[in-house]
Formats: C-alpha cells, sequence, structure tokens
C-alpha cells in the first residue's frame, strides 16, 4: 500500500425498520459521523456511497436521491454498486492516490422500504436459463446446502449452532435488528424457507444506513486517538452459472489470500483477533471459515462443535451478530467492518471480547452462492 | 500525487440496434475488439471496473454477476461504479484511482447498455421521486429543453439565433458520424430538414436528440511501467474532474452550472490548463441535444457564457476550427448511456495517440473527455495527453 489509510469515526443506525424519511436518516448519520470526528463538511474530500438501484426504494440511479442529503453536494464523489466493502476500497484508493486527505464511505439501504430480498435478487438470473426457473438466492444457497451436507458432512445441528451462537451474540448489540436466546431445537423446530434451511437461519431484512469517515495517515491522527487502518483488502468475483461453479469451492480463497498479502498476514488463525463475516444463511457462516483459512476444508463443522468461534473461542466469530442478525442487504458488510473498528478499539460495550483485538477480518458477499466476495483486514 | 496513468487501448461495438447478438454477446464484442486493436492477453489484468446505467433498464440487476465471463472478471477483483448517465466517465475515473493509488498496474474498464431491451425513457423518469418530480418531467428530453430555454432567456439569446447555432451542430455532428464506423445515426442533413423536424420537446426536435443506441465500450488503463512494457502508445491520463448537485431539480442553478463548472475546473487544475480553448486540440463533449452541447461550451469556459452561438456560427467548434468539438459525432449520434461515457474517453485518447483514423484530429496533443447524468445533476471530466 502507499500511504495509510485510517478510520476515524463511524455513524450507522440500527436495523429494525425504520419510519423516519430516508433523506433525513442519510443526513442524521453523515452529520453524526462529521460531528464525531469534529469536522465540518467543507472538510470532507470525496464522498464514495454504496447503493443498489433494486435495493432502493422504487427509483433508479441510487446515487442521485441522496446525493445532498449525502455530505456530497458539489464534491467529488461516486458511488459503488452492491457491495459496500467496493466503497470503502475505492474511498482508500483516492486517499492512496494524494488527491484526498479524507473520504466519506457511505452504505445506503433502507430495507423496509424494499420487496423481499428474494424478489430482488431474482433479477439476478439472465433472461433466457435462470429467470424462467425462478432462481433466487436463497434457493441458490439451499442448493449449496444440501452439497455441503452431502460433500463434507455438515449436519444441521451445526447450522443451527451458528443461528444461537450468532443471535445470542447479538443480545448485546444495540445495532442488531435480530435478537434471541434460543436452542439448536427452536432453530430445527423452524419451517423451511427453502429445503435444506430453516427460517432462522437466513437473515432478516434489514435497515441500515452508515457513515465511514476515512482519512491518511497524518489527518487521521490529528482526528482520533484511536485511528483504526486499514491493513489489506481483496475481492474476486466467480463465473456465473451455478452449475458452472463448484459451490464448495468458489471465490473466496482469493480474495482472502489478496487480502492477507497485502497486510502481510501468513497465518490468519493466529494473527487475527476478530472475525466478521457476511453468512445471510447460517451454513456459510462455516463454509466462509474454511476458506478463510480458519480451518480446513470440510471442517467448519468441528469449529461451531468445539466452540473456537464464540465469543470467548479461540478465533471469535461475529461477535456482533452476524449477518443472521443484521440484513441490510447492500451496506451489512459495513457493518461487519464497522464491529471490527468497535472491536480494536475497545467500544463494542456489552458485546466487546474478552481478549485484545489487534487485528481484524470484515468479509462481504452478495451474488448466488458468493458469486462475489470481499474482504477487508484492518488493524490498530 | 499518485502515479503516472496511461489509456492504452480500448475497443467499442458497432453502436446501433443490436438486435444480433444478446447482452454479454454485445459486451463480449467490445473486450474482443480491445483485444485485437492492442494485442494484449487480458489474462494479466489486475482488475475490472464494470458500470452501467440503471441495470434493470434491461431487466437484469446487478449486471457485473451475469457478465463476470464476458467481462474476463473470474478469479479477479472488480469494482461496479454507476453514477446515472455519467457512469461512463466515472468507471474510467474509478480505473484511474486505482491504478495511481499502486492497487493495480493493470484495469480492464467496460461499460455498457442495451438500450433497446427495454423502455430506456421509463427507467430514466424512475430516478425522479414518487412524491414530487415524477409527474411532470417524462424522460430526458423535458429535463434537457426547460434548461436550454431557461439559458437563452437568462442571456437574450434569439431563439432564432440559438436554433441556427444548434441545427449547424446537428448537421456536422452527423455528417462526421461518417468517419466514425462505430458511430450508429448517419445522416447528412439539410438546414431545413433540421429546421423543420418534428418537435420533441419544444425548442428541441427530432435532430436536436440522440437515438437510443445498443452498444459497449472496453478501455485498458495501465501504469507507466505497464503502458512501457506493452509497447503501446499512451494516452496520459492528465486531469480528473467529477461533480454532484442538488437531487431536486428545481434548488439548482441549471444555466450557471456548477457541476459541469466545477467538473471541468478540478480537471483543468490538476492538468494545469489556464485556457481550455487555446490548450485543448480536441474535446468530446457529452452532447445528448444540440442545445446541451452549446451550454456545455460556456460551463467548461471554452468561451464566455452567452457567446456559444456567435462562436459555434463562426465555425470555432466545427472539425477544421480552433477547438473541434465531437468529431466522432458525439454523443447526439450514439448513445449506449452506459458506454458513452467512456467512448467519450476512448475517442479522447484515440486522437491523442493519433488512431483515430477518417476523424483524426491533425496533431491532436491533449484531449478532453465528459459525461454527465442524472437530471443534470452530475458531470464528471477527464483531460487526456501524448505526453505524461
Amino acid at each position: 500500500m502507499s500511504g495509510k489509510v485510517g478510520i476515524v469515526d463511524i455513524a450507522m443506525t440500527a436495523g429494525a425498520p425504520s419510519h423516519e424519511n430516508f433523506l433525513d436518516i442519510v443526513f442524521r448519520v453523515c452529520r453524526e459521523v462529521l460531528d464525531k470526528a469534529g469536522v465540518s463538511r467543507d472538510d470532507v474530500g470525496t464522498v464514495i456511497s454504496c447503493s443498489s438501484d433494486v435495493f432502493h426504494s422504487g427509483m433508479s440511479c441510487a446515487n442521485a436521491y441522496y446525493w445532498d442529503a449525502g455530505a456530497a453536494l458539489l464534491k467529488n464523489g461516486s458511488r459503488q454498486d452492491g457491495e459496500g466493502l467496493f466503497a470503502l476500497a475505492y474511498a482508500a484508493m483516492r486517499i492512496m492516490s494524494g488527491n484526498y486527505e479524507t473520504a466519506l464511505v457511505l452504505g445506503v439501504c433502507k430495507g423496509s422500504e424494499n420487496p423481499e430480498n428474494d424478489v430482488i435478487t431474482h433479477f439476478y438470473t439472465d433472461p433466457f436459463y435462470l429467470r424462467q426457473l425462478g432462481l433466487n438466492e436463497t434457493i441458490a444457497a439451499a442448493l449449496q446446502k444440501r452439497e455441503y451436507m452431502e460433500r463434507a458432512g455438515i449436519t444441521q445441528e451445526q447450522c443451527a449452532k451458528v443461528v444461537v451462537k450468532n443471535l445470542g451474540n447479538a443480545l448485546g448489540n444495540p445495532y442488531a435488528h435480530i435478537r434471541k436466546r434460543i436452542t439448536v431445537d427452536d432453530v430445527l423446530a423452524t419451517e423451511m424457507v427453502m429445503d435444506p434451511i430453516h427460517s432462522l437461519e437466513a437473515g432478516p431484512k434489514s435497515d441500515g444506513i452508515i457513515a465511514i469517515l476515512l482519512a491518511n495517515e497524518k489527518k487521521a491522527k490529528q482526528l482520533t486517538k484511536k485511528p483504526v487502518w486499514l491493513k489489506g483488502y481483496g475481492s474476486s468475483l466467480d463465473s456465473f452459472y451455478p452449475g458452472d461453479r463448484d459451490l464448495l469451492k468458489g471465490q473466496l480463497p482469493n480474495a482472502a489470500k489478496r487480502a492477507y498479502d497485502m497486510a502481510g498476514i501468513k497465518n490468519p488463525k493466529k494473527e487475527i483477533d476478530c472475525f466478521e463475516i457476511t453468512e445471510p444463511y447460517a451454513f456459510q457462516e462455516l463454509l466462509w471459515c474454511e476458506d478463510l483459512g480458519l480451518c480446513g476444508k470440510g471442517e467448519g463443522g468441528k469449529l461451531i462443535d468445539k466452540g473456537t468461534t464464540s465469543m470467548a473461542g479461540a478465533m471469535p466469530v461475529n461477535p456482533s451478530g452476524g449477518t443472521l442478525a443484521m440484513n441490510p442487504y447492500i451496506s451489512r458488510s459495513l457493518y461487519r467492518l464497522a464491529e471490527c473498528v468497535l472491536q480494536i478499539r475497545g467500544q463494542a460495550g456489552e458485546h466487546q471480547l474478552d481478549r485484545e483485538v489487534k487485528t481484524a477480518l470484515a468479509h462481504g458477499t452478495h451474488g448466488f452462492a458468493g458469486q462475489c466476495h470481499a474482504v477487508a483486514i484492518v488493524g490498530a | 500525487m499518485g502515479r503516472p496513468v496511461a489509456i492504452i487501448g480500448s475497443g467499442q461495438t458497432n453502436h446501433g440496434k443490436r438486435f444480433d447478438v444478446n447482452y454479454p454477446e454485445l459486451v463480449n464484442e467490445a473486450v474482443e475488439a480491445l483485444m485485437e486493436n492492442t494485442g494484449i492477453d487480458l489474462k494479466d489484468i489486475d482488475g475490472v471496473v464494470f458500470g452501467t446505467m440503471p441495470s434493470m433498464m434491461e431487466g437484469v440487476a446487478l449486471t457485473h454477476f451475469y457478465f463476470a465471463d464476458v467481462l474476463r472478471a473470474v478469479g479477479k477483483p472488480i469494482l461496479k461504479t454507476e453514477t446515472c448517465g455519467s457512469t461512463g466517465i466515472s468507471i474510467a475515473i474509478t480505473g484511474y484511482y486505482w491504478v495511481t493509488s499502486g492497487m493495480a498496474d493493470l484495469v480492464l474498464v467496460i461499460g455498457s447498455e442495451k438500450m433497446n431491451e427495454g423502455d430506456s425513457q421509463s427507467t430514466m423518469t424512475s430516478i425522479l421521486d414518487p412524491f414530487y418530480q415524477k409527474y411532470f418531467i417524462s424522460g430526458a428530453p423535458g429535463i434537457f429543453s426547460m434548461q436550454s430555454q431557461e439559458w437563452s432567456k437568462r442571456f437574450g439569446i434569439p431563439e432564432e439565433k440559438v436554433r441556427a447555432a444548434a441545427t449547424r451542430l446537428s448537421i456536422d455532428h452527423h455528417n462526421d458520424a461518417f468517419d466514425n464506423p462505430h458511430a450508429h445515426i448517419k445522416q447528412h442533413l439539410t438546414e431545413e430538414q433540421v429546421n423543420t423536424a418534428r418537435i420533441i420537446t419544444y425548442p428541441v426536435r427530432l435532430w436536436d436528440v440522440c437515438p437510443a443506441s445498443d452498444g459497449a465500450c472496453a478501455m485498458l488503463i495501465a501504469s507507466e511501467k505497464y503502458a512501457k512494457k506493452l509497447g503501446r502508445k499512451a494516452a496520459w491520463i492528465k486531469g480528473v474532474g467529477y461533480c454532484g448537485e442538488e437531487y431536486w431539480f428545481g434548488d439548482s442553478d441549471k444555466v450557471i452550472w456548477q457541476s459541469a463548472i466545477q467538473a471541468s475546473r478540478q480537471a483543468y487544475k490538476m492538468a494545469g490548463i489556464k485556457n481550455p480553448r487555446k490548450e485543448l486540440d480536441v474535446a468530446e463533449v457529452y452532447n445528448p441535444f444540440t442545445f446541451q452541447e452549446l451550454l456545455y461550451y460556456e460551463c467548461f469556459g471554452f468561451c464566455d457564457f452567452g457567446t456559444a452561438c456567435d462562436y459555434t456560427l463562426k465555425g470555432v467548434f466545427s472539425r477544421e476550427g480552433e477547438l473541434p468539438c465531437d468529431p466522432s459525432g458525439g454523443t447526439l449520434c450514439t448513445n449506449p448511456i452506459g458506454a458513452t461515457g467512456l467512448n467519450r474517453v476512448a475517442e479522447a485518447a484515440l486522437q491523442v495517440t493519433n488512431q483515430a483514423g477518417a476523424h483524426q484530429i491533425p496533431n491532436a496533443k491533449t484531449a478532453l473527455a465528459h459525461a454527465m447524468g442524472g437530471v443534470d445533476q452530475y458531470n464528471g471530466v477527464m483531460i487526456v495527453s501524448s505526453v505524461k
């Protein structure tokens, strides 16, 4: 990396459906992050947002509506589509180029104003083949989970344990949308949304508008006593048709390797203290853990059985409650990143890990069965 | 500032009503053209930037999924940049930042649109909020005619003079398009044809308006090291500017148009340009409407406010003039929205590397490329040069 990029401050909404006006929320969140950092709108160099037309309250050109509410009036800025971490990466590039001292990253998704996620993800399909099948993200995930169960021997109980862990972790997180103290049996007793996925194993549909202020090294040190540095980033895209892919051998290892290489991480198990993983479906947390190198291939189930990924375990995964507890589709990975920053700063309150968190990993994914992955590494 | 960045090649599809190919095939055509033009194997790219106008225009959302293979993006990092009609320039700017930041050496940038697959005017109308604006703005022409009326009234420009200048641009560009193998609409027009064509939204007539095109554009953006290694003629990116203004159409002045003025000044400042009409050799101005092109000349400082018609009628902006604008025929003749801004950049790069063929402006060294988006909300400008 040429030049360090620091995360100065974060402001975000909670996940429950809000009756507040879209623009008011965006304005309030941006105002809050600037107030926290003690800067004015004029001090913001550039604004990079992430939003998506199909998750945007029935309006096209999602960047247009909130531009001025989002602190970007008469500023140079841009927008990324679909994945919050793309916006983080692009904003970081702009700072690394030397053109900007500060950048505001904005993730915008008011889930409660959109149709169900699967109605929307169905539109990822091509018009010729997959559209006729009615494919959506949940169906693709169900196919992926079935394959995972068949080939790696992952059990329903192991997947349910992920739900129990994450919704339990969310009890301490004021920003989470779904919080529950439940048992494995409770999860398995819920109906199937798409066999073999029980309804509690699928993430909710949440509101989530989040603003993150980035700055170059000098500025970050001026603006905050506890800057958190972006150490590494990587992304990777897979082929489109699920039938052309091995759904258990996706692109996450590639995305992770790029991020690890940039951050100089050789052994993620030892060097990373906290993992925030986007797991819209419970089993995916186990699969993504394998892909991130937390365990061997096919061993994701053992991780949860042994409690390795619990708050008190050797490799805590999703102390925030993860995506199962908070799923604003477009901005969800920025919420994962926010949790990493809070943990590193020791500001996670009731869900603060009982250990020193120096380095943390945030992961984002979107698309059928994890067609696209992005990984960011942050550290003190 | 960051590292020097070069455009080392581009590929455009043939634009038009492309019912002979499906959407991924159309995108693939641009990538194949890029490979043919440059002879570069794309397996070495560090990443892909992709963008379109609202992806639901063709009824498929987040099209980077569907196009993963034709984008040559499988196993690669990707960024998906979208900023309405200015997407084409925003993806080029994204590619620029990716390379200048040191995060990549070779980035493939692709923009596309297949406008004839859907109802583009309906899609564009849905940019507007459902409470206030959607009811009285129908598609793009309504917006731009309001802007043009406001401009001519503000500066007291006689209607006949505005009409004459717009007609001159229309005739010139539709002629220029014959020299651009990729252009969509090519037409020899007379003044009478343009002046008496049917009205779309007064004062905009049929030949003042761009078509709805299907097309794609692909471009390679490289670091200095890679530009040298690949041995390609480079168009160096000297300046980038982008600016967005209020969402609500009535909140801002669309004549002394801040987003256009400031985007151009940001790019000039970076490129060290003081007098654009003298220092630029060619400009690819985003001109979906003739009247808007006239206004852009003024906002970009090519001439003072209120004088664009006089300069245009004198031929200052024609192909033989002091600052040739849109020798490719511009957006007026070819408009596949997500690709259009990138086409402007590609054309500017072709000009400064002396590869524009029949519409080459002799000795062009420095060029401007531009795109506009939203309801007159966004403008982006890029300056490219043959000199690093």
